[in-house]
């Protein structure tokens, strides 16, 4: 996933046997799959796992602002929805962890990690959801974005992830109707529902310009994450289609494009209309200011409005869980999927 | 709407149908609560489709009273006073995010619903019975899933034996209650509401059943008929609690779409 560094690019592919090495770049070169009883290289293997953790992380990080919204959700269908939605974000999580499992790092190790901080998650759930439009917020523009990245994802050369992929985005496409049709109802409801709806859309339009990552560095396409396809498109070229896909939508909802100052706690405290978001008519794309990258990397250092927060749930849940995995792992039945 | 609702509440085979629908309703609610932060990412997913379950099977029968009088399934879940929801406080106690408590609960009600659920389709309403037979299938599966995690944990560590237990204990005066005879159908002389004793027996015999194996016991007796609770509309603070929460967003906008 975007905005994690990437340890790829720190191990010496010169220490690999070079033949080897050079078979493997031929089958990625020839669009073949990278299985996992193949020869890969140790760099190959360090940062797939690093991709995949950091996704699967993300995924059961990401239930927890909508998970805090199900007892609130306003109707019997939305409360249906949102769970099974949620559900599903930590089903994601789970596929994700068995091809991490697989890739030589224990569930139990990487729930710790995440835990304690070792390990990342993705920047966009660092941020507040203080009411209902921020969960339609949430569905409609977080998972189109992530629809948007992983759709690209799938087209990479590891064979186990590239099939989750393909699985989740079918999931993925699901919660994007279903953010769509909660941003159209607000939309089309009261005035205080449209308040609502653009205030959480200036809290989450920025996160999801900057969701695909900072800008690409020159060259990038020849380096191994791309080279080896374990990404296959950059992360400008993302947040342009982005961009381009939901910035008139935004619009023809009559929802305004705002770049926004806020404060420590993820709260707009001023705002202003993006006058570069227009088209172009010539190229067709869409303009738009650059986000601030300050806040990014404030956000990915772990001083974001909501990372103590979420890591705090997230370690209360591992440790409240902690007796029914040690009861299922010495009791004298069979034992569920390891932890 | 309030006519309409005054008939419903006055109606003796709508209130027994409202009664689990509520329960129901509440049940889902708070344990959909765990989805994202269950113990084991398998037993959160599991855990969540139960209590989507249990939401969709509120949702079923909300929309068999809401076509019979005329009112918004999500009106009857959201909307109705206090005192006119008919869930006993089994289904709305906190669980303080302990598993065990979490699981003592669904499992005291899987096996308290699925007798109920053959009781309602034993009504002279075919849309009654095909919905509560489609309910009573899944009901099945929760408890054979529940009863499975039971017969686990509880030859698993002593801890989690001591755990069990404490839930067991913590849940079973709420767990009698869902026993209690519901003030407004007090006709007792109607066979729909014949088998009180019965369902405890019925509900005694298949928990003890599972017990039996376990080094986990219980000791829940019937409660009077004169016991007023959730199922007189009597409910204890963490009802209010519960339903203010579900209400949240809704009430902010009464009358809006969702």
């Amino acid at each position: 996933m975007s905005g994690a560094s990437n340890p790829v690019m720190n191990i010496d592919p010169s220490q690999e046997d070079q033949a080897k090495l050079a078979e493997f770049e031929q089958k990625i070169a020839d669009g073949l799959l990278i299985e996992q009883g193949d020869w890969m290289p140790e760099a190959y293997r360090v940062g797939m796992l690093r991709m995949a953790e950091h996704h699967a992380n993300s995924e059961i990080i990401g239930a927890l602002p909508e998970g805090e919204w199900i007892t609130r959700a306003p109707s019997l269908r939305r409360k249906l929805g949102l769970t099974a939605k949620v559900q599903d974000e930590v089903g994601h999580g789970q596929m994700l962890y068995r091809v991490s499992q697989d890739l030589g790092k224990p569930r139990d190790e990487m729930l710790r990690d995440l835990c304690t901080g070792k390990t990342k998650y993705h920047n966009c759930f660092n941020y507040p959801a203080p009411t209902w439009g921020d969960i339609a917020m949430i569905q409609w523009l977080i998972d189109g974005a992530a629809i948007m990245n992983q759709k690209t994802l799938a087209d990479g050369a590891f064979g186990p992830y590239v099939r989750t992929m393909h699985r989740i985005n079918m999931e993925e496409a699901f919660h994007f109707k279903s953010g769509e049709d909660m941003v159209l109802t607000l939309m089309s409801g009261t005035k205080s529902q449209k308040a609502m709806t653009q205030e959480a859309f200036d809290r989450w339009w920025g996160p999801s310009v900057m969701f695909f990552g900072p800008h690409d560095k020159p060259g990038c396409k020849d380096l191994p994450p791309m080279k080896w396809r374990m990404k296959t498109e950059t992360n400008d070229s993302l947040r342009q289609r982005f961009v381009d896909r939901f910035a008139p939508a935004a619009i023809d909802l009559g929802l305004v494009i705002h770049i926004c100052e806020k404060d420590d706690e993820g709260m707009v405290t001023s705002k202003r209309v993006d006058e570069q978001c227009v088209e172009d008519k010539e190229t067709g794309h869409w303009g738009f200011t650059d986000p601030d990258w300050d806040e990014f990397f404030r956000v990915i250092r772990g001083n974001g409005p909501c990372n103590a927060h979420r890591l705090a749930l997230r370690r209360f849940s591992y440790e409240q869980g902690a007796w029914v995995r040690h009861a299922i792992a010495s009791g004298s039945t069979s034992l569920p999927p390891a932890a | 709407m309030t006519n309409a609702m005054d008939m419903m509440l006055n109606d003796l085979e709508a209130l027994l149908v409202l009664k689990l629908a509520d329960d129901k309703l509440f049940l889902g609610h708070i344990q959909s609560d765990w989805t994202g932060l269950g113990p084991i990412l398998e037993e959160d997913i599991a855990s969540s489709s139960m209590a989507q379950d249990d939401l969709s099977h509120a949702l079923v029968l909300y929309e068999y009273l809401g076509s019979r009088f005329s009112i918004d399934p999500d009106v009857l879940a959201y909307e109705r006073l206090p005192s006119q929801y008919l869930c006993c406080d089994l289904v709305t106690v906190p669980d303080d995010f302990d598993w065990a408590k979490a699981l003592i609960r669904r499992w005291f009600f899987a096996h308290y619903a699925a007798p109920v659920l053959d009781q309602l389709a034993l009504f002279n309403d075919s849309d009654l019975v095909e919905r509560c037979r489609r309910l009573r299938a899944e009901e099945s599966l929760h408890i054979s899933y529940l009863n499975d995690w039971m017969q686990r944990l509880s030859s698993g560590s002593k801890e989690a034996i001591v755990r069990l237990q404490n839930a067991i204990d913590f849940m079973s005066d709420d767990a009698r209650m869902l026993f209690e005879l519901p003030g407004m159908i007090l006709n007792v002389d109607r066979p729909s509401f014949d088998g009180r004793e019965e369902l405890f027996n019925e509900w005694s015999s298949s928990t003890h059943e599972i017990l039996s194996t376990t080094n986990l016991k219980t000791n829940i007796t019937l409660p009077t008929t004169t016991v007023k609770g959730g199922r007189n509309g009597v409910h204890a603070d963490h009802f209010i609690a519960q339903l203010t929460e579900m209400n949240e967003v809704r009430c902010k906008d009464p009358g809006a779409a969702w």
